[in-house]
Order: structure tokens, then C-alpha cells, then sequence
């Protein structure tokens, strides 16, 4: 038997290496139904509704954005960037339920011969699901995110 | 002729009325004659009122490369301060934005108050007796003016006032945009995407107002539309009513007032916006501030999507300032404009069609900014130098207005700004 900790660590080390693999659809569907994708702007925290954000969207959002980006015409992906994701930092809190997990990340990410390093704190609500997990609620907060960014297209 | 840093630039050369030739985007000695002339002189935009609404608000903000205080007193008027020290020059605004009772600058203690006054200094008595400390006050541009809540500042004297360079052509497109609003007022406060890409400035303002380039940088944005609406989107198509115009003094715009007033489903979207009791209350509220005949104008019209010459963007529901920071690198801040007296949800609508296009993750603007890089690029080549803005010059017609316009995908618009920006780079400056 697993522990929490082990089944907490392997959802999020393959929800990285979907993302680092562009294998957006595939990463779509670690999503629960209904879910909630947020890329917090400026701020770690406010009303989203009064507020805009790199990223705000429920289940149907992200799935317009995961199919734009792999139809092939998103240019600002085209060259796709490559990435490797670093994900530590874990602290877990179980609610049999509803698990809350917080996580540091770094990406780095080469597109165009520019080597760049994203790196942030991710709070996740993940909901138990055949073995695994399903995600809940995805926040994702940049430590740039007040700064002059480039390229985030790929998705953080 | 003129000179610039000891050499004769050609500016009549360099704009002819179908191309642009690439040293102004790439020669230094051209952007340093750019900053003297088009942002040391003229009208640059600051920012908009509602950024600092409150006694003490500011954000720090740039005309040209000089770094700026756009601040609130305590009487409620908005000041344009200079981010340096009176003393020996240390810039004595650190944060993006904040609220302060005045500004002090932290390496000797002077105290400016939020309209520039210096009112103290430690160990006066230092300087004798007969010490003037109003002639430390923070410098401040000669002149500021606003439009409808546009703050603009110009660091000239002399010039024509701000009403003229906006043109009343222009000024009715940002008044489209503003009487969204019943109470006629944007609410600039709700966050800002920063972007950076290299290039320069001037390809953000050529594309802003570019009718050519949605069907094909945005194909997978337009896709997406396409396939949620379960119709082709042909409002960027070559032969679609929107228009390219020129507004004089190189603000321009991409006109979608015929398009959309003959739009097949005008009056049904009007009908649609109505179908929810918020949407209903809108649309009453709206009515009653601006009588049912403009109310629906501006309904239908839908804001606008112009160029204020020569760093402000104005859209639909947003508003963007571009901020010069060499041939190799620009920044840019969109801002989301709501509307100041409507329903929340009108507003939280306006913040998520934003984000779907404009924002570093999100569907849009980053094709665009692939292309500024890509442009800044090719512009290495020179064996042909050119860019060519020749499209819809055999079918440009002038208004009643006075406004030179073709049809959408024309290449009016930028005409309008290359013509203009080389009629300010002609004049001579000390």
C-alpha cells in the first residue's frame, strides 16, 4: 500500500511531465468535473471576478485553451517550447474528501534558443478517484506574476 | 534633413506613402531622435484617472524613458511628478503603486507632498536664511491635459493643445468606448498584464490597428471561436464592412461602426443582451443616461479599437500603453477597462474576454508578440529594407469627417500613423 504522500507525489510528477510533453489533452483529463484553472495576475489573492488574472476558467475554459493549443496554429507555440518541470516543496493536508496539496515549481523552458526559469507555488484541491486523483482546483501562483513576463502560452 | 547625434537622417527617404524603410525600427540614432521628438515634445498618454482614485494613490509610470510619479493630492486633483529627487537625484518612488501622504526621498529625508511640493527638509538651517524651498517643488511636465479621464502629459511649452491631437474623429471613437458606461466613465483598477518582447514600439501601434493579420496570427484563436459559435467569424475577412481609417495625427482606428450597425443580427444581439435580468438592467440604465437612440449606437458599435499616437491603445475593453525602451526592446501594459455604474456580471464578462486573449498565457496576444519577434528578426536582412504598407491605397476614400478610410484589411490605418510620425521626425529640434 502507498502512502498518501507516494499517491500525492506520482499525480503531481505525472501532471508535470504531461505539461513539460505538451500532452495537453492527456493533462486535461486529470481534471475533475466541475474543476477550476487559476493563473492569479499582479496579486496572490482577490475577487477574480473584479480582478483579471493570466488564467480564470472552469472546466470548459480550459478545454478551449488545451484544444487551441494543440490544433497547431498557436504561434506563440510554434516552435513548441521545451521544458522540465521541478516539483518539491510539498506540504499535504488530507480531508478524505478533498486533499489539499501545496507544491513549489520550477520550469525551465527552452524556446528559441532562450533558456527561461519560471518557478511558483501551486495550491491544488484534489478529489480521490479510482486509485488516483482527480484535480479539483489548480492555483498556481508565480513568483513573476507582478513583473514583465514573456511567453507563458505553454500553460504553468 | 535633420540632424540627429552629429548625422543627417532623410526622413522623407526613409517614409515613403506605400513603405517604410527598416532603420526606424532598428537604428539607435533614430529611436534617440524618436524620444526627443515624438515623446519629449508631444502628447504622450500617463494614465488613466481611475488608476489612482483615492487622496494619496499613485502609480509610478514613463514619458519616453523618464520614469514618472502619477499621483492623487489631498484635494482629489491628479498630479505628473518626476521620479527624482530635487536634491541629488535619487528617485524617490520605489513601488509600482501604493497610498503615501507624500513622498519622501529615503538617502537625505526631503519631503515632497503628493502635489511635488517640497515641505521639509532636515537641518534646514543648513541652507541660510534666506532659503527659497519652493524652488525644490518635483518637477513636473509643462503641460498635462485630459479626455474623458486619459491623462496626457507633454514635456513642450508650447504645442497645439491635447483637443487637437486628438482629433474630434478621434475623440468620438473614445467616447464609444466610454458611453458603454451609464455614467460615462472607464474603471482603469483591475489588474495589468506586463509584456515584453524585442522589437520596437512601433509594432505594437502597427498592429493594434492591423484589420489584415487576425484571420492568420489568430487562426487557432478564430478556430476556437469558430467552433463554440458553429459559425465562420468573418469580421477580418477581405471583403468584411469593418474599416481601416486614419484619424489624423496618427491616431487611427479599425471602424467596425458599419459593420456592425448592418450587421444581419444587429437588433437581435440587442434583443439577446436583454435576456437576463442583469443584461435587462443594463440596457435600461443605459437607455435612460444616454436616450434610447445613442444607448443603442454604442451598444451595437461595441467600443472601438484605436490608436492614440503615440503609446495609448484603446479597445473595446481594454486599454494598453506602450512604453519604448530601445530598437530591441519594448514593453507593454494592458490594462482591462470596466464600466463604471453597471451590473457585476457585465464587468466580470468584460475580465473574461479579456483574458482569453490578452494576457502571457492566454489565446491571443502572444501570436502577436511571436510576430513582433519574428518582423525584428527579418529586419536584419537588409538587401530589401522595405516594409510595404501599399494595401487599399487605390481605394482610400476621405470622409465627411475629414478621416481618410478603405476597407478593413487595408493598411490605412498605419499609413496614418507612418505619415504623421514622419512629419513630427522632419521637424527640426535644439
Amino acid at each position: 500500500m502507498s502512502s498518501l504522500r507516494e499517491k500525492v507525489e506520482n499525480f503531481l510528477y505525472k501532471e508535470a511531465r504531461l505539461m513539460d510533453e505538451n500532452r495537453y489533452m492527456e493533462w486535461f483529463e486529470l481534471f475533475a468535473d466541475p474543476c477550476l484553472y487559476w493563473l492569479p495576475a499582479n496579486e496572490e489573492d482577490y475577487d477574480p471576478n473584479k480582478h483579471a488574472s493570466l488564467f480564470y476558467g472552469d472546466r470548459n475554459i480550459v478545454n478551449n485553451h488545451v484544444i487551441r493549443l494543440s490544433e497547431g496554429n498557436a504561434f506563440a507555440q510554434e516552435p513548441r517550447s521545451r521544458m522540465r518541470r521541478v516539483v518539491s516543496n510539498i506540504e499535504i493536508e488530507d480531508g478524505g474528501e478533498e486533499i489539499s496539496v501545496h507544491a513549489n515549481f520550477i520550469i525551465n523552458e527552452i524556446r528559441k534558443h532562450e533558456q527561461r526559469y519560471h518557478t511558483g507555488r501551486t495550491h491544488y484541491k484534489l478529489a480521490p478517484a479510482d486509485g488516483s486523483f482527480k484535480i479539483k482546483y489548480k492555483k498556481a501562483i508565480l513568483v513573476s506574476l507582478d513583473e514583465m513576463q514573456e511567453n507563458l502560452t505553454f500553460l504553468v | 534633413m535633420t540632424i540627429s547625434n552629429g548625422r543627417s537622417i532623410d526622413y522623407n527617404a526613409l517614409v515613403k506613402p506605400d513603405a517604410v524603410h527598416g532603420d526606424c525600427y532598428i537604428d539607435p540614432d533614430i529611436f534617440a531622435d524618436e524620444l526627443k521628438k515624438i515623446y519629449g515634445r508631444g502628447w504622450v498618454y500617463i494614465g488613466h484617472q481611475s488608476e489612482i482614485p483615492n487622496a494619496g494613490d499613485y502609480v509610478r509610470k514613463w514619458i519616453g524613458l523618464q520614469p514618472v510619479i502619477f499621483s492623487r493630492d489631498k484635494a482629489g486633483k491628479y498630479h505628473v511628478l518626476f521620479n527624482r529627487c530635487t536634491h541629488r537625484g535619487a528617485s524617490i518612488c520605489q513601488h509600482d503603486k501604493g497610498n503615501v501622504g507624500g513622498f519622501r526621498c529615503e538617502y537625505h529625508g526631503w519631503f515632497f507632498r503628493l502635489d511635488g511640493a517640497l515641505q521639509a527638509i532636515p537641518y534646514q538651517e543648513g541652507y541660510g536664511d534666506n532659503f527659497d524651498r519652493t524652488q525644490y517643488n518635483l518637477r513636473r511636465p509643462p503641460r498635462m491635459d485630459e479626455y474623458r479621464g486619459f491623462v496626457f502629459a507633454s514635456l513642450s511649452a508650447s504645442g497645439i493643445p491635447l483637443r487637437e491631437h486628438i482629433s474630434g474623429p478621434a475623440r468620438q471613437q473614445i467616447d464609444y468606448a466610454c458611453d458603454l458606461s451609464p455614467e460615462g466613465e472607464l474603471v482603469v483598477q483591475s489588474g495589468a498584464t506586463k509584456l515584453a518582447y524585442n522589437g520596437n514600439w512601433k509594432l505594437q501601434m502597427e498592429n493594434s490597428i492591423d484589420g489584415y493579420h487576425p484571420n492568420f496570427t489568430h487562426r487557432s484563436f478564430i478556430s476556437t471561436l469558430e467552433r463554440l459559435t458553429g459559425s465562420k467569424v468573418e469580421i477580418f475577412s477581405g471583403d468584411a464592412k469593418t474599416q481601416s481609417r486614419d484619424l489624423g495625427m496618427g491616431c487611427s482606428n479599425i471602424d467596425s461602426r458599419r459593420a456592425n450597425s448592418e450587421h444581419p443580427h444587429a437588433q437581435a444581439r440587442l434583443k439577446m443582451m436583454q435576456g437576463t435580468s442583469w443584461g435587462k438592467k443594463y440596457y435600461d440604465d443605459l437607455v435612460a443616461a444616454h436616450g434610447k437612440e445613442r444607448a443603442e449606437e454604442v451598444l451595437i458599435v461595441n467600443g472601438t479599437h484605436m490608436n492614440v499616437f503615440p503609446n495609448l491603445v484603446v479597445l473595446a475593453g481594454q486599454v494598453r500603453t506602450i512604453q519604448p525602451i530601445s530598437t530591441e526592446r519594448t514593453e507593454v501594459y494592458l490594462r482591462p477597462s470596466l464600466l463604471k455604474g453597471v451590473p457585476d456580471e457585465v464587468n466580470t464578462q468584460r475580465i473574461r474576454q479579456y483574458e482569453s486573449f490578452y494576457t502571457t498565457v492566454g489565446g491571443g496576444i502572444h501570436d502577436d508578440v511571436e510576430m513582433f519577434n519574428r518582423v525584428h528578426e527579418g529586419l536584419r536582412c537588409n538587401q530589401d529594407p522595405w516594409l510595404v504598407f501599399r494595401r487599399g491605397l487605390h481605394r482610400e476614400q476621405t470622409d465627411n469627417d475629414g478621416t481618410i478610410f478603405s476597407q478593413g484589411t487595408d493598411e490605412t490605418a498605419q499609413r496614418g500613423m507612418w505619415r504623421h510620425w514622419k512629419s513630427v521626425m522632419q521637424q527640426d529640434v535644439n
